[in-house]
C-alpha cells in the first residue's frame, strides 16, 4: 500500500477551448466536426500532463439540444471518441461524457423522467459502439436526471459508470440534493465511482468529500473548479499549485479520482501528479438509510412510516383512484407530513386500478408535493419495478416473504434499484405462530439477500400483527420476535400497529399500550395513522424515554403548545356561515355534519355555501378581503364538499356537480399558480373541474373538451410570448362541433384582447372566473 | 429586511395593515430562513449602434429603442441573473397541495425576495464600480426588448452550471422565481428611467394601476 497514487483525469474542456481563442457557443460539441484538431490537441496536452481518463467532447451532445443542427447524436459522438481515443493512445482511457440535458426535468420542468431517459440510453449506445471505455454523468445537480442518466447506461451498456454532480457553498446541488442523498441512492442503482465535480473550488469541497465518504463504498472523484470566478470578468482564482495543494487536503478526505473542471487547464492536471494517497480509508457507515434528494432519513431511532395512503376499507381514497383524483392522494400525503410521519406507505392496489399504470403516477405526485422518503406497497412485481424506476432516492419495498416465488421475484428488484426491503415474517406455510419460527424466516430473508449483494442494514424485518381478539396469545409471540429480530439480529423492525385492536372497545387505547410495549421491544419503524395524535404522542414520548429525542425538545414543541387548542376552539355557536367566511376548514367540516344531519347535501350547498362564497366574493371586490382571505374562504367550503361528497357516498349517490369544466395554461407557458387559485375557488363552487396542468398545445385542449363534451373552457396565459398558443385555441374549440364557451385569463391578457380573440369571457382574477362560470353553467 | 410591503402589492393588498400582513410576515419569515436569492452578474463593454446596443466581447445585441434610451452614454453594462433556485419551485408546490391561501402568499412573498437579490446584486456591482453611475435596471421582455435575449444571457453567464436556471423552448426561465436584467454603467448620472406605468408594457391591463397604487413611483 506503499505510495497509491490517485487516478487521474482530465481537466476543463469549455474553459480550455476559451483560453486557445475558440468561440463554443451554443453547441460546442459541432468543432468535433469543425476543427477536431483543436479538440485533439486539449487531449492530448491532457495525457501529456498525466491524465489517465479523458472526457470526450459529449458533455452537451443529446437530441434534443443538436435536433436542429443538421448533425446526428451518433455523428457527433463518434467523432468525439474517434478523436479522444487517437489522442489517449494506449496510455489513457476514453470516457463518453454526459452532462445535463439542458431542460428541466419533471416536477421543476416539463421534461418526463421516461424521456430524459431516452435521451440519454441514445447518447450511451452511440458511445458505446463508438469504442468508449467507460461512461462519465457529471455536472448534474438534478438527482431524477442523474438517475435517469445511469439506469440507462446501466441498462443500454455494460461500460463502468462514474457519476459526479455540482453543489454549491450551501452544501447541496442547486435542486437541494445533499451529498449523502446522492451518494447512497447512486451507489445503490450501481455507480462505480461517485463524487463532485465544477461547483466551487477544491477548498470549498472538503466537507463535500468528507459526507460522501461516510455514505458510499464506491472510490470518490473530486473534479473541482480552480477556485471562484471573479463576477467582473469570469476569471478563476487558483494557480495550479494552490490547486495541487488543496487537492492533497480531498486526497487525504478520501477522494481518490482526482481531475479539475472550470478554469482548470494541463498545468493543473500536471501539478496534481505529486499527489500521493493515505492508507485507504474506512469512513464509510453502514446504516439504514432511506432518502429524497433533498431529505436524507438515517434510520437511527424510531421513524413513522405513515399507512394512510391505502384504498382498503376507505371509501373515499378508493374514488380517489377510480377517478384518478391524485389531488386527493397528495392531500393524503400531505396531513400525514404535517402530523409528524417520517416516511409514507404507498399503496394503491384495487380491483380496477392497473397498479403498473397508477403506482408510478402517485409516486411521482406525491414527490412533487411532499419531501419524504415512500415505501412502495405492492404485490405486483411489474408495478413495483415501474414504480421504483421513478421514485427519487433510496425507496423501501414493501415487502418481500419467506416464500420462494417472493425471494425470486423482489430481492432481484431491490437490488438492481439499491432499495431498502421488508421481509415478512411468513413463508409457504403460512405464519408461524412462535417467535422462533418467525425468526428463522427473518433469518432466511436476511440470507437470501446478503447472497444478491444486498446490504444487512437494508433489510428490514415484519414481525406481524394479529388482531389480539382473536388470537391473543400471538401478541407476545410477536413482541418477542421483534426483539430478537431487533436486539440478536440486530436489524430494523416493523410493526402495522393499528391491527391489534380491531374487535375491541376504546381501540386506540389496545394501540397505544401495545405501540408502547413494541417500541420498548425494539421496535423502530411502527407503521400507524400518524392523524391521530394519541397514538403519535406515544412515539413523541417513547423517543424521550430512549434519550433519542435530546432534551425532549421534539415532546416539548408538539406537546408544550397544547391550550392553544383551546383557544382557537370555537364558541358553540359558530355558524357554517361563520366558519367559511373565516376560512376555518375543520370547523366548516365539523359544522356541515351537524347540518346534514337537519337538512339535503343539495340544500346545504344553495342555501349556506354558495352564499358565504358569494358574501366573501363581494368583499373581496369591494378591496376589504384580499386573495388569501378569498382562497382561506373557499378552501373551507372545499371542506364542506369533501363532507357532502363522504355523505353521499354512505348513501350510494352521486356527488353534487354544478356542471363540469376544463383549465388549462396554454401552450408554452410554465407558470400555472394563477390557474390552480381559479381551480381551488370554481371547484369549491361545486364545479367539477378538469385540470389539464400547465403548457398544454391546443390539440389536447379541443380534443378533451370534445371528449368531455364540456360547455367552458378557462385558458391562463401569462406572457406576451404565449398568447399565440391562446388564440389559436380558442380557434380551434370555436372549430369544434358544439363549441364551448371560452374564458380567458392572465397576467397580460385583456378584455380588449379576450374579446379580439374571440373569448366570451374575460376573467381578470378567480372571483371573476367564478361570475363567467355562472353565466356560463348556471 | 424582507419587503413586506411589496409582497402586500402583489397581492392587491397594499398598504394592508391586518390579517394579510401578517400572513406576509409569517410566510416571509418561512421563505427567509429557508432561500437566499442567487446571483450572478458580468459586465461587458458596449457600444450604441443602429438597432441597438451592442456587446462586442459577448458577441450580443440588445436589440430594439429601450435598449438604446437607457444605455445611451454606456460605455459598459452588466448582465445579471438572480434566482430563488429550485427549492422555492418545491417549496411552492407543497404548499399549492397543503393550503392554496399560504400558496398565494408564498408566490407573491418569492417574486419579492427575488427582486431583493437582484437589489443586492446590483449594491454589489455598485460597490465594485463606485466611481461609475448605475442605470435603472430592465429586463428582457421589458417594452421592446426581447425575451428571447434570456437564451443568450442564461448562455454566457453560464447560468446552468452556476445557478441551475435554464430557459425553456418558449423563452421563460426555470426556476420559476429567475430574473434576467440589465444594468448600465455611466460616467455621469443617467436620465433614462423604466420604472413607472409610462415605460411598462402591461400598463393597460394593470389592477395596481387603475387601482391607484403602481408598482414603483
Amino acid at each position: 500500500m506503499q505510495n497509491r497514487k490517485p487516478l487521474l483525469l482530465d481537466g476543463a474542456m469549455g474553459t480550455e477551448l476559451q483560453r486557445r481563442g475558440a468561440r463554443p457557443g451554443r453547441l460546442p460539441e459541432l468543432l468535433n466536426l469543425t476543427d477536431p484538431a483543436l479538440i485533439e490537441d486539449i487531449h492530448r496536452d491532457y495525457v501529456a500532463a498525466g491524465s489517465r481518463v479523458i472526457y470526450a467532447n459529449t458533455f452537451g451532445v443529446n437530441e434534443l439540444r443538436y435536433a436542429a443542427s443538421g448533425h446526428t447524436v451518433e455523428e457527433l459522438v463518434a467523432a468525439a471518441i474517434r478523436i479522444a481515443k487517437r489522442a489517449a493512445g494506449a496510455q489513457a482511457r476514453v470516457a463518453l461524457d454526459m452532462g445535463p440535458l439542458g431542460a428541466m426535468l419533471e416536477p421543476l420542468g416539463e421534461l418526463t423522467f421516461e424521456t430524459a431517459y431516452d435521451l440519454f440510453a441514445q447518447v450511451a449506445e452511440a458511445g458505446a459502439r463508438a469504442g468508449a471505455d467507460l461512461i462519465v454523468i457529471e455536472t448534474m445537480t438534478d438527482l431524477y436526471e442523474a438517475r435517469a442518466a445511469l439506469l440507462a447506461a446501466k441498462e443500454k451498456t455494460s461500460l463502468p459508470m462514474y457519476v459526479t454532480m455540482s453543489f454549491d457553498a450551501s452544501g447541496r446541488t442547486f435542486t437541494g440534493c445533499t451529498p449523502s442523498a446522492m451518494a447512497r441512492t447512486l451507489s445503490g442503482l450501481g455507480a462505480d465511482a461517485v463524487g463532485v465535480n465544477c461547483s466551487l473550488g477544491p477548498r470549498e469541497l472538503l466537507p463535500l468529500i468528507r459526507e460522501i465518504r461516510q455514505n458510499t463504498r464506491l472510490p470518490v472523484i473530486a473534479k473541482p473548479n480552480a477556485g471562484l470566478p471573479d463576477p467582473a470578468d469570469g476569471h478563476y482564482s487558483l494557480s495550479a499549485a494552490d490547486f495541487a495543494r488543496d487537492m492533497q487536503a480531498l486526497a487525504e478526505a478520501g477522494a481518490e479520482i482526482l481531475g479539475g473542471c472550470c478554469g482548470t487547464g494541463p498545468d493543473y492536471i500536471r501539478a496534481l501528479g505529486d499527489i500521493a494517497l493515505p492508507a485507504p480509508l474506512d469512513a464509510y457507515e453502514p446504516r439504514s438509510f432511506l432518502c429524497t434528494p433533498t431529505r436524507p432519513l438515517p434510520i437511527d431511532g424510531v421513524k413513522v412510516i405513515g399507512e394512510r395512503i391505502n384504498p382498503t376499507g376507505k371509501k373515499r381514497f378508493q374514488q380517489a383512484l377510480l377517478e384518478n383524483d391524485l389531488d386527493y392522494i397528495v392531500d393524503v400525503a400531505v396531513r400525514q407530513m404535517d402530523a409528524g410521519a417520517d416516511i409514507l406507505d404507498v399503496n394503491v392496489g384495487y380491483p380496477g386500478i392497473d397498479e403498473k399504470i397508477m403506482l408510478p403516477r402517485v409516486v411521482k405526485a406525491i414527490q412533487a408535493a411532499v419531501d419524504l422518503p415512500l415505501q412502495i406497497d405492492t404485490t405486483d412485481p411489474g408495478a413495483l419495478e415501474a414504480a421504483l424506476r421513478v421514485y427519487n432516492g433510496k425507496a423501501a419495498v414493501n415487502s418481500v416473504t419467506g416464500k420462494e416465488e417472493s425471494l425470486c421475484r423482489v430481492l432481484p428488484l431491490v437490488k438492481k434499484y439499491g432499495a431498502a426491503v421488508v421481509g415478512l415474517t411468513l413463508d409457504e406455510n403460512g405464519l408461524p405462530d412462535t417467535a422462533e419460527k418467525r425468526v428463522a424466516i427473518a433469518q432466511k430473508i436476511l440470507d437470501r439477500a446478503l447472497a444478491l449483494g444486498i446490504p444487512r442494514e437494508d433489510v428490514w424485518i415484519d414481525c406481524l400483527t394479529l388482531t389480539v381478539s382473536a388470537q391473543q396469545e400471538q401478541a407476545q409471540e410477536t413482541l418477542d420476535a421483534v426483539s430478537i429480530v431487533r436486539r440478536e439480529m440486530g436489524l430494523q423492525t416493523l410493526l402495522g400497529v393499528s391491527n391489534i385492536s380491531f374487535g375491541l372497545p376504546n381501540r386506540q387505547l389496545i394501540t397505544q399500550v401495545f405501540l408502547a410495549r413494541a417500541l420498548a421491544a425494539g421496535l423502530t419503524l411502527p407503521i400507524l395513522n400518524p392523524n391521530q395524535p394519541g397514538i403519535m404522542e406515544v412515539v413523541a414520548a417513547s423517543r424521550v424515554l430512549s434519550g433519542e429525542d435530546r432534551q425532549s425538545r421534539e415532546y416539548i414543541a408538539r406537546l408544550g403548545s397544547a391550550p392553544e387548542a383551546a383557544i382557537q376552539a370555537p364558541g358553540a355557536d359558530m355558524t357554517l356561515r361563520e366558519a367559511i367566511l373565516r376560512g376555518l376548514k375543520s370547523d366548516a367540516a365539523r359544522l356541515a355534519r351537524q347540518e346534514l344531519t337537519s337538512q339535503s347535501e343539495l340544500a346545504l350547498v344553495e342555501g349556506v355555501l354558495i352564499p358565504a362564497l358569494d358574501a366573501v366574493g363581494a368583499e373581496y371586490e369591494a378591496g376589504r378581503v384580499f386573495l388569501p382571505q378569498l382562497l382561506s374562504a373557499a378552501q373551507a367550503a372545499q371542506a364542506v364538499f369533501e363532507v357532502i361528497r363522504e355523505s353521499l357516498l354512505q348513501k350510494g349517490e352521486k356527488r353534487v356537480s354544478r356542471g363540469k369544466l376544463i383549465l388549462a395554461t396554454v401552450q408554452g407557458d410554465i407558470h400555472d399558480i394563477g390557474k390552480n387559485i381559479v381551480k381551488t375557488v370554481l371547484e369549491n363552487y361545486g364545479y367539477e373541474v378538469l385540470d389539464l396542468g400547465k403548457d398544454v398545445p391546443p390539440e389536447r385542449i379541443a380534443e378533451a373538451a370534445q371528449r368531455e363534451g364540456v360547455r367552458l373552457v378557462g385558458l391562463s396565459a401569462l406572457m406576451t410570448t404565449t398568447l399565440p398558443a391562446m388564440e389559436k385555441t380558442v380557434r380551434l374549440l370555436r372549430a369544434l362541433p358544439q363549441p364551448p364557451a371560452v374564458c380567458v385569463g392572465g397576467a397580460v391578457v385583456t378584455p380588449e384582447y379576450a374579446a379580439a380573440i374571440g373569448a366570451d369571457y374575460y376573467a381578470r382574477d378567480a372571483r371573476e372566473a367564478a361570475v363567467a362560470a355562472r353565466k356560463a353553467l348556471g | 429586511m424582507f419587503p413586506v410591503d411589496e409582497a402586500l402589492r402583489y397581492l392587491g393588498a397594499a398598504g394592508d395593515a391586518g390579517d394579510t400582513r401578517r400572513q406576509v410576515e409569517g410566510m416571509a419569515a418561512l421563505l427567509e430562513a429557508r432561500i437566499a436569492p442567487r446571483y450572478v452578474w458580468r459586465v461587458f463593454d458596449a457600444q450604441t449602434v443602429s438597432d441597438g446596443i451592442l456587446l462586442p466581447g459577448a458577441d450580443l445585441l440588445l436589440s430594439g429603442s429601450l435598449a438604446r434610451r437607457m444605455l445611451a452614454g454606456c460605455r459598459q453594462a452588466a448582465l445579471l441573473i438572480c434566482t430563488l433556485g429550485a427549492g422555492f419551485d418545491a417549496m411552492l408546490r407543497t404548499w399549492q397541495a397543503r393550503d392554496m391561501a399560504g400558496a398565494a402568499v408564498l408566490d407573491a412573498c418569492g417574486s419579492a425576495w427575488v427582486e431583493t437579490g437582484c437589489d443586492r446584486a446590483e449594491a454589489e456591482l455598485a460597490a465594485r464600480y463606485p466611481a461609475l453611475y448605475l442605470t435603472d435596471r430592465f429586463s428582457p421582455g421589458y417594452g421592446d426588448l426581447p425575451l428571447t435575449l434570456q437564451d443568450d444571457f442564461v448562455l454566457l453567464l453560464d447560468g446552468g452550471r452556476r445557478l441551475g436556471v435554464t430557459v425553456t423552448e418558449s423563452h421563460l426561465l426555470l426556476p420559476m422565481k429567475t430574473v434576467t436584467a440589465v444594468i448600465g454603467l455611466a460616467d455621469t448620472p443617467q436620465p433614462a428611467r423604466i420604472r413607472g406605468c409610462a415605460y411598462c408594457s402591461l400598463s393597460p391591463a394593470c389592477a395596481l394601476r387603475k387601482g391607484g397604487t403602481p408598482c414603483a413611483k
